[in-house]
């Protein structure tokens, strides 16, 4: 056993008793990271973290500051002053920024240490993890690289999946965090919009974004929120409320909690084995003293959630993604005239797909469209959200399956916009429309694949998700879970 | 046929905050090159807006000015298009909630107030500024994201000169307010007006003809009236005026076409995203308003009661507000008004157009102009004194008390000294004192001229004819 | 809801400034069926006429302003060291006309 392939709060304690350093713990996931074969990075940052454990590996480990000599990676989204960030998009390449996104800050200070840039679906935008510049990105629980992790957040899943860090920032617009976390095991959340500074995460669309991250124990999740819920003056939509403390206020006592599960999301799954094992779920968490009840959404409002999505997070990426022009960073490929400057990069910098995005994005914002698409995205967001707080005042939280099927098999999948996925499949979304906290944890497998569950509460509730999820993880039994934990269990 | 010329005016106003619009990069103006930007005004990905207090006073302040109603809550909205001055892609303005609506300013036409409505006030960034080369472009960043203010009138303009006035007042107002220099010349002040004409009596406007480029108060008003000219032409010769944008040429004293203009651009407004709605207070609005530096029209009033200046003198100083506000703290020190005005317009004001600068860059407190003017309107030194020691006051920004007695500048004010000169000349002239009492008043005057000229005129006036007049009685 | 064709879309690339490939429209084509039909399915939920748009997630109105002091500007060489193509401490275009 290594010191990595145990959970965040695990290798503190270890590294407060000096069982091991920090500079351990960095080459080796370092090593890890290089060893991995499911191009998971964007960039493996060596010399620096090196140097860095070695400076800290010199000093006493503070207790109770979790973070202290802790490798991580970042989703090469979230800006790294010096270290290349490009969204795995070609239209950034060799883009080096010159500040830290507060996130990294957060972490630098904390004393973590970054030893990777981790890939994505291109800008952000795809929930596959196939369309980043350097192509898909594999689930590490199997090796013959047939299934996809998801994405966005593809190669932070896999880095903490494959136990080559504990904790790895991700960024979370429609469920790039929950559902890859769903698909590898993990635990991955996005709390409620405005708890995390956005500042230095490249948008994708502002007002459903949010920073997220995976870890392998609900603990973990909240040691980390801890650290990365604060107000930040470079944010103007970062939250003013006061500092909580996640982890003193975790409990796993679910007596008199009421939880609902949205009944036509559940009866449009089909996967057999997700289901029972729902249901098994669900009667542990009654036999605990929670009260679940079982509700009507509305499937028109649930079939909406779809187009809503796609219609308004490409209107506001097509604008976010204007300043990609060639001119002041990124590749610059000339031209005779400004337009062609800005052609050029633009024509060869995006992928097909992205392009599509934008274009829906930009038409649903035409004057003349405007009404008709993004103004009733927007609409239809409304009533979704006012949907769901109705829920929340008589429920503490809604608890489903985060995905209708494990990982999906990479053959077949495309990001093509359909009319054929399952409200199951996108459910998820309601956590970025509401801005609610929502949380994805392992909750079994099927053929040596994960799958997760998930729980989404009112805003600013991330004490109550918390709660439910950490007797989730107590009935599940798979805190610290890992690819490398699962195969030592299946050998025993 | 005679046509009626409709002009509906936006105006830009760069203000002079000490930082950016929604970044902390700071503004000098002047300074070189991407010298003053910061990490949003590059669009570097991942940075964010932060909506600056003092702009949004000074919309407040602007709008209050303008008798608008003042907006509540804050909202901005993004205006999406590509250009090479627009490192974002898109620019944060205020379209959907302006700050200020519906408001309106008074103009004077040979003494007739006009009330021209203002639509609509709001607050925006500026674009980076290009610098045009032979066969290429440099793009300096420093502008990209200053504030402004932009200003919308309705369509209640109906000649070049007042649209000359309007402009004025509103340069007036931000000038006054101290949001902006107004200085159109170098683009802190930028006018885009258009131009329809109609025939007299109908309801139906024109075809609007837009015009750009006009870098000063007088080419607005040329341009109006030469576009007015042009488009009646063209109707009178049964051709149709067509929907372009122009420029003015300020060589050619004319209108020059830019570009044709099809559909309206699309600039697919949406909410901004990344900046909640702010609500302003009543308690904050009020006291922008109440913090706002005096407009004009106030100033002048209290310049015609209190100091009981002339309407012209009042009116000359209050040209620039910088030299109004110099003036008001000067006379702090003197109660000689009209004097410290006269003064002020002549001397001072002499001094600096000879030097070329500006109020801002005259060293001198304005306490001790009103010292000088005291010192000469009291007849304690004469004009020619008075002029030396504003010399050495403007190099040494000292009291001119201490001058006056650094350069020994004093008058003989005592009355034996006096009285002993004048006796001499009466010596010398022994028919004075006759011609005196027989009424040829002249020999006073005579005396005073002798004692004068002995003395280098140095000889305080006042107490040299009470003596000169006793001892002529004698 | 009026049909989209390749022409408009096309029109609707090139004023993001790139262009794809035709099979690419077609894709796109495809896209924009689905989407439309969804939209038209969403225009029949009762009171989604009648809602307000939201942009904001929840009440996130502020009163707060940022106060009017700046901070220490970027270096010249910082703000240009991403650019491809400078001059003279600038970034460099094509001439820009009009």
């Amino acid at each position: 056993m290594n010191y990595l392939d145990l959970t965040l709060s695990e290798i503190h304690e270890a590294l407060v008793n000096k069982q091991v350093t920090p500079l351990e713990l960095t080459k080796e996931a370092i090593k890890r990271a290089k060893e991995n074969k499911d191009n998971a990075f964007e960039m493996i940052i060596e010399e620096d973290a090196i140097k860095r454990a070695e400076e800290l590996s010199k000093h006493e480990v503070p207790k109770d500051n979790y973070f202290y000599g802790i490798p991580y990676v970042a989703k090469n989204n979230l800006s790294t002053k010096g270290y290349e960030t490009n969204a795995s998009s070609n239209i950034l390449n060799g883009y080096v920024p010159l500040f830290d996104a507060t996130v990294i800050d957060a972490l630098n200070k904390a004393g973590a240490i970054l030893i990777g840039k981790s890939t994505l679906d291109e800008l952000a935008m795809g929930g596959t993890g196939t369309s980043g510049h350097l192509g898909t990105t594999y689930n590490p629980y199997d090796p013959k690289h047939l299934h996809l992790i998801g994405g966005s957040s593809c190669g932070s899943a896999v880095a903490v999946a494959d136990s080559i860090v504990p904790f790895a920032l991700g960024s979370d617009t429609g469920d790039s965090v929950r559902k890859p976390a769903s698909h590898s095991g993990l635990v991955g959340l996005k709390p409620t919009w405005g708890l995390i500074s956005r500042f230095g995460l490249f948008p994708f669309a502002p007002s459903l974004d949010h920073v997220g991250f995976f870890t392998r124990s609900v603990k973990d999740s909240a040691i980390a929120l801890n650290l990365l819920a604060f107000h930040d003056d470079n944010d103007s939509t970062s939250s003013f409320k006061p500092k909580v403390d996640y982890l003193k206020n975790l409990s796993s006592d679910v007596k008199g909690k009421k939880l609902a599960v949205i009944t036509e999301i559940f009866n449009s799954i089909e996967d057999e084995a997700i289901k029972s094992s729902f249901l098994k779920l669900i009667e542990k968490l009654k036999n605990d003293g929670a009260i679940v009840e079982y509700i009507n959404f509305d499937n028109k409002l649930l079939n909406a959630i779809y187009p809503t999505y796609m219609v308004i997070s490409c209107a506001e990426s097509t604008s976010n993604n204007a300043n990609l022009d060639g001119i002041k960073f990124g590749p610059y490929l000339g031209g005779k005239t400004y337009q062609e400057v800005m052609y050029n990069a633009r024509t060869n910098g995006f992928s097909p797909l992205i392009k599509r995005r934008f274009v829906l994005g930009s038409y649903s914002l035409m004057r003349e469209n405007q009404q008709e698409l993004f103004l009733r995205a927007q609409k239809a967001r409304r009533l979704i959200v006012n949907k769901c707080n109705e829920i929340f005042k008589k429920f503490d939280a809604i608890i489903l399956p985060a995905s209708p099927t494990p990982a999906p098999l990479e053959k077949g999948s495309n990001e093509k916009v359909r009319n054929d996925y399952l409200a199951a499949d996108n459910w998820l979304a309601i956590g970025n429309f509401g801005g609610f906290p929502s949380i994805t944890l392992p909750m079994g497998f099927e053929d040596e694949l994960p799958f997760g569950v998930n729980i989404t509460c009112e805003p600013f509730n991330e004490v109550g998700m918390f709660n439910i999820a950490s007797n989730v993880e107590k009935n599940t039994g798979f805190a610290g879970l890992s690819y490398q934990n699962h195969l030592e269990k299946e050998v025993k | 046929m005679n046509f009626e010329t409709i002009v509906g005016i936006e105006i830009h106003v760069e203000m002079k905050t000490k930082s950016k619009m929604f970044s902390l990069a700071p503004i000098t103006f002047g300074d070189k090159p991407n010298t003053e930007v910061a990490l949003l005004d590059m669009a570097f990905p991942g940075t964010m807006p932060r909506v600056n207090k003092e702009a949004v006073k000074n919309a407040i302040r602007v709008s209050n000015a303008l008798h608008m109603t003042i907006d509540h809550e804050l909202w901005f909205d993004r205006k999406n298009y590509f250009y090479s001055d627009l490192p974002k892609g898109y620019q944060i303005t205020q379209q959907a909630r302006p700050i200020g609506s519906e408001g309106y300013l008074e103009i004077d036409l040979d003494g007739e107030k006009k009330r021209i409505h203002v639509e609509r006030l709001h607050m925006e960034e500026d674009t980076c500024m290009q610098h045009h080369f032979s066969d290429y472009t440099l793009l300096d960043y420093n502008r990209a994201g200053i504030p402004l203010i932009e200003i919308v009138s309705k369509p209640e303009i109906r000649s070049g000169l007042e649209a000359r006035k309007y402009v004025e007042k509103i340069r007036e107002i931000v000038t006054y307010s101290n949001v902006s220099d107004g200085k159109m010349e170098e683009g802190s002040l930028r006018c885009d007006v258009n131009v329809s004409i109609r025939p007299y009596g109908s309801e139906k406007f024109g075809t609007k003809v837009e015009v750009k480029n006009l870098n000063s108060i007088a080419n607005v008003e040329k341009a109006i009236d030469f576009e007015a000219k042009r488009q009646s032409e063209l109707l009178l010769m049964g051709k149709e005026v067509e929907q372009e944008t122009r420029r003015f040429d300020e060589a050619k004293k004319e209108t020059v076409l830019m570009r044709k203009k099809t559909d309206a651009a699309d600039y697919k407004y949406f909410t901004e995203p990344n900046i909640p709605p702010i609500k302003l207070s009543e308690e904050f609005i009020q006291n922008a308003i109440d913090t706002c530096p005096e407009l004009y029209d106030h100033k002048l009033e209290r310049f015609l009661t209190d100091y009981k200046l002339n309407s012209i003198d009042a009116k000359i100083i209050l040209s620039d507000v910088e030299f109004a506000n110099y003036y008001d703290e000067a006379a702090k020190f003197t109660k000689l008004y009209q004097a410290l005005a006269n003064y002020m317009i002549s001397e001072v004001n002499g001094y600096l157009n000879k030097n070329d600068i500006s109020i801002l860059e005259f060293k001198v407190e304005p306490k001790f102009v009103a010292e000088l003017v005291e010192l000469v309107q009291s007849k304690q030194i004469n004009s020619s004194q008075g002029k030396e020691i504003f010399a050495k006051m403007v190099k040494e920004n000292k009291s001119p008390l201490k001058l006056q007695k650094e350069l020994g500048a004093t008058l003989i004010s005592d009355e034996e000294t006096i009285r002993k000169l004048v006796l001499e000349v009466l010596a010398q002239n022994v028919t004075l004192r006759d011609d005196y009492k027989a009424g040829k008043t002249r020999a006073q005057g005579f005396v005073m001229g002798q004692i004068m000229k002995k003395t280098g005129g140095k000889v305080n006036p006042g107490i040299a004819n009470k003596v000169i007049v006793e001892e002529l009685k004698k | 809801m009026k049909k989209v064709n390749k022409d408009v879309l096309k029109d609707a690339a090139n004023r993001l400034y790139f262009d794809m490939t035709d099979d690419q429209y077609e894709t796109l084509l495809e896209e924009f069926d689905t989407i439309q039909s969804e939209f038209e399915l969403m225009g029949q939920i009762v009171g989604v006429d009648e809602a307000t748009p939201m942009t904001f997630p929840f009440d996130v109105s502020i009163d707060y302003l940022r106060d009017d002091v700046p901070e220490e500007p970027l270096k010249a060489e910082d703000v240009l060291k991403n650019a491809g193509n400078v001059k003279d401490g600038q970034i460099k275009l094509p001439k820009v006309v009009g």
